[in-house]
């Protein structure tokens, strides 16, 4: 059967251009297409490790900036009782100064005082003794006639010395 | 459903037309050799047969018995002519194949390295691997890192599908080194295979259907195989690990061995070339039934071309399949049996 009887001619051309085929693809075309394709997987593999990095790069850095917050936190709240605790303090002082400086001040007031009080009984003794000086002058200069009369110059004087 | 329903309501309203539209007296039915347009549709031929009478007359390359070359156009052998002592033979052990005649005027066959269609045909479909593999690897060359899309990215997926699933998986290590041929292999027999199915001029030959292209597809696994055939693949042939008497005083085993050796080449080659052939034998069976029953009658021959033509649309849906599966089956043998002998 000549469909089954292989054909001399035929295999010869066959064989001529499978074999220039093979050689052309085999050099310029299926090398450079198998290390196109096994480069860009390479590629996408790299891109998809470098992004797996990259967010857990991220969630390091959530992680990180979580600790920092955390510690702003708690250094703001030490800051604030510090500030707490300062004002107590400058209030005390201030307390403090401003009460030591008020008793000063009712000392000073209390001594000026005294000073007054005992400058004014000097004076009221004084002026006493003169105004007696005056009475008993008025009293010997009148040459003193009866009781009578030296009770109402008594109390004339009196009156004068209060006035 | 709705458009199929329709294609075939379409189909039907063509049925009285046909019918109608032959002419009794353009080809008698009863003097058509179904057989011999069968076979010589299978063959080779010497020219390439166009739609509506044309023919592309390829070159006659032949050696006649004194050794002297012959190189004439096979338009001269149309007709039953004769053209330096040549012509083609109508029937006998040569028929459809360019004889001659020598001295004492008995019939022989030259030595015929005509340019025949199939040569052809493995041209073109040559051409179409080569316009491929290049178009895929310019596309490459062009957008770095960029996946194709449309043809191109068909073009890659059919080329991952074979390396990377067939090839890598199979071979490991040496998929660098036989890739090539093996990816050479694959889309050259998937082309053949598809353009053998076109029925107009660049395809409609039986490439693959062919024992001698299947042959020097097989021949050259063949050689891949046993040239790359490693110390321990060399001695499972010839000293395999069984019992000594089976090899010692009669070579049983080596002899079994070896007749493998040949046979898986030869499986190949005849699994490829069985299967396409079949899928070109079908088809032109079922379009001939149209002729062959068009002899009963109008209505039988209307009715011949409805089933005809939806059965062998689905035969050659099937073929598409085969077509490709085929090609596949051949590269991934040829993978295999590459392994083995590189274990």
């Amino acid at each position: 059967m000549s469909l089954f009887t292989p054909e001399l001619g035929l295999v010869l051309w066959m064989l001529i251009i499978f074999l220039i085929l093979l050689g052309v693809l085999g050099k310029y075309a299926w090398p450079a297409i198998i290390k196109s394709v096994d480069e860009r997987a390479a590629f996408i593999d790299k891109g998809v490790e470098y992004t797996r990095e990259a967010e857990k790069d991220r969630e390091q850095a959530r992680a990180d900036a979580r600790v920092l917050l955390t510690d702003a936190r708690k250094q703001q709240m030490e800051i604030m009782q510090q500030a707490e605790r300062a004002k107590q303090e400058i209030i005390d002082n201030a307390q403090k100064t401003a009460a030591h400086e008020a008793k000063r001040i009712m000392e000073s007031a209390r001594l000026s005082i005294e000073q007054a009080r005992v400058d004014a009984e000097f004076q009221l003794r004084e002026r006493a003794g003169m105004l007696s000086l005056q009475i008993a002058e008025q009293v010997i200069r009148r040459n003193l006639a009866g009781e009578e009369a030296q009770m109402e110059l008594i109390e004339k004087l009196l009156k004068e010395g209060e006035e | 459903m709705y458009r199929l329903s329709r294609m075939i309501f379409m189909l039907l309203l063509l049925v009285p037309v046909s019918g109608y539209s032959r002419p009794a007296g353009e080809k008698e039915p009863g003097t058509l050799d179904l057989k011999e347009v069968i076979f010589t549709h299978l063959g080779d031929e010497y020219s390439w047969e166009l739609p509506w009478g044309a023919a592309i007359h390829l070159p006659v390359i032949v050696r006649d018995y004194t050794g002297e070359w012959h190189c004439f156009s096979s338009g001269y052998l149309e007709e039953e002519g004769e053209h330096e002592g040549f012509y083609i033979a109508r029937e006998g052990t040569h028929a459809h194949k360019i004889v001659g005649r020598d001295e004492a005027g008995d019939e022989y066959r030259p030595l015929d390295f005509s340019i025949t269609k199939n040569v052809v045909a493995i041209g073109i479909g040559a051409f179409f691997t080569a316009l491929m593999a290049f178009s895929l690897s310019r596309y490459y060359r062009r957008n770095r890192f960029k996946a194709p899309r449309k043809g191109t990215g068909f073009l890659e997926l059919l080329v991952e599908m074979i390396y990377k699933e067939v090839v890598v998986e199979v071979l490991e290590k040496d998929a660098r080194r036989y890739g090539p041929y093996l990816l050479t292999l694959f889309f050259f027999i998937l082309l053949s295979n598809v353009l053998g199915m076109i029925v107009v001029f660049p395809g409609g030959a039986n490439v693959t259907g062919n024992i001698s292209v299947t042959l020097v597809l097989a021949l050259c696994t063949f050689v891949v195989v046993n040239v790359s055939g490693t110390r321990h693949y060399w001695r499972e042939i010839f000293w395999p690990e069984v019992p000594l008497w089976l090899k010692v005083p009669v070579p049983l085993m080596p002899l079994i061995e070896l007749f493998g050796v040949i046979t898986k080449p030869v499986a190949l080659m005849v699994r490829l070339c069985a299967n396409m052939l079949g899928g070109h034998l079908i088809s032109l069976v079922l379009v001939s039934l149209i002729f062959l029953l068009g002899a009963m009658g109008s209505a039988a021959m209307g009715g011949t071309i409805v089933v005809s033509v939806i059965f062998s649309l689905f035969m050659n849906v099937l073929h598409l399949l085969i077509a490709f599966i085929q090609a596949y089956v051949f590269m991934m043998l040829s993978t295999i049996f590459i392994r083995l002998a590189r274990e």
